[in-house]
């Protein structure tokens, strides 16, 4: 079974990133690891911040929030481990978060007017509304190829 | 949640062990076979042996050196990875490629354990420039693929400027000769 195939039947992780919290469905979430070495080298994806050894594994980092919050988390906590289709092949894909994350179980609402491609839906949670995303749309959504470098950097 | 505690396991995927060369740019450590170099020369040493080459649409390449009637082609690492441009002290000059190679230093010979495959997520230029990642005293560094200094149709752009200058210094010569 693939990450895109999978459904969510109504559950979800919460994720902290910055100020604000949002959603993945609970299907295509491994584990929550902690603030392992970031390690960093020149390559051309936008959106990657370098990779992590996990579990054996070199696992891609996707710094997502200068998409979901404007500007880059300033302190990491934690890696968020999602499952990220490449057609018939899934692999391992690290979010940093910000905090601890929390499994919650609700009935998806369609998402707001006018939310990006990458939010598909909302979730009500008390008093809460919480962006559900779309991992796939959400790592699509900055075009490949602007030529970013990174510089090695650790996070701990 | 169950969050996991922290793993310091090797990569546990297919051994190949093979010899490296660690060298960096810019700071950024980088790996390749050590199978792969012919040669390591100073910057120094092969300064007068080099004719000077522009092309514009191939900024990486300024400098050019004949060896056994080819012509070799001068990559700067720093601009090639699109690092800061810093001073190269070394040249590496590649086996079975008419590639040398602008480095800053050589920090050691190695031998890693394997060579794991970039993860997909990887999928621009990146591709390209490396073979894989190794994972070598708790850093992970990437392989070199030495095919990817230059491509074929930048050989072929290379080859034609390379031809067009040497045509236009025997002119000059034979002029003020």
């Amino acid at each position: 079974m693939t990450a895109a195939n999978r459904t969510s039947d109504g559950s979800f992780v919460l994720m902290q990133l910055g100020t604000r919290r949002f959603a993945l469905p609970s299907d295509i979430v491994a584990e929550l690891a902690p603030p392992v070495r970031l390690h960093s080298f020149p390559h051309s994806a936008p959106l990657l911040a370098g990779v992590i050894v996990r579990r054996g594994h070199v696992v891609p980092v996707y710094d997502v929030a200068p998409i979901l919050l404007g500007r880059s988390a300033s302190q990491h906590r934690f890696y968020l481990i999602a499952l990220r289709d490449f057609g018939k092949v899934s692999e391992p894909s690290a979010i940093p978060v910000d905090g601890e994350c929390e499994l919650a179980s609700a009935e998806i609402q369609p998402p707001d007017a006018g939310q990006p491609a990458y939010v598909s839906g909302r979730l009500t949670l008390g008093g809460e509304s919480v962006d559900v995303l779309d991992l796939e749309a959400l790592v699509l959504s900055q075009s490949f190829g602007t030529g970013k470098t990174d510089r090695t950097e650790a996070l701990s | 949640m169950k969050i996991a505690s922290h793993d310091s396991a090797k990569l546990r995927r297919g051994r190949h062990p093979e010899q490296v060369i660690l060298f960096s740019v810019a700071q950024q450590t980088f790996a390749i076979a050590a199978e792969s170099v012919q040669e390591l020369r100073s910057t120094d040493s092969l300064g007068g042996a080099t004719e000077e080459l522009a092309h514009e649409g191939i900024p990486k390449v300024r400098h050019t050196f004949e060896r056994n009637h080819r012509t070799y082609y001068v990559v700067n690492a720093c601009l090639h990875f699109g690092l800061p441009v810093t001073r190269p002290t070394l040249v590496l000059i590649l086996r079975q490629m008419r590639v040398a190679v602008l480095v800053d230093r050589i920090e050691r010979m190695a031998e890693i354990p394997a060579v794991h495959p970039l993860p997909l997520a990887f999928s621009g230029e990146e591709r390209r420039w490396y073979r894989g990642l190794a994972y070598l005293d708790d850093h992970v560094i990437p392989v070199i693929a030495p095919p990817g200094f230059l491509k074929r149709e930048e050989f072929q752009l290379l080859d034609r400027a390379s031809k067009q200058s040497a045509t236009q210094r025997e002119m000059e010569g034979a002029i003020q000769g």
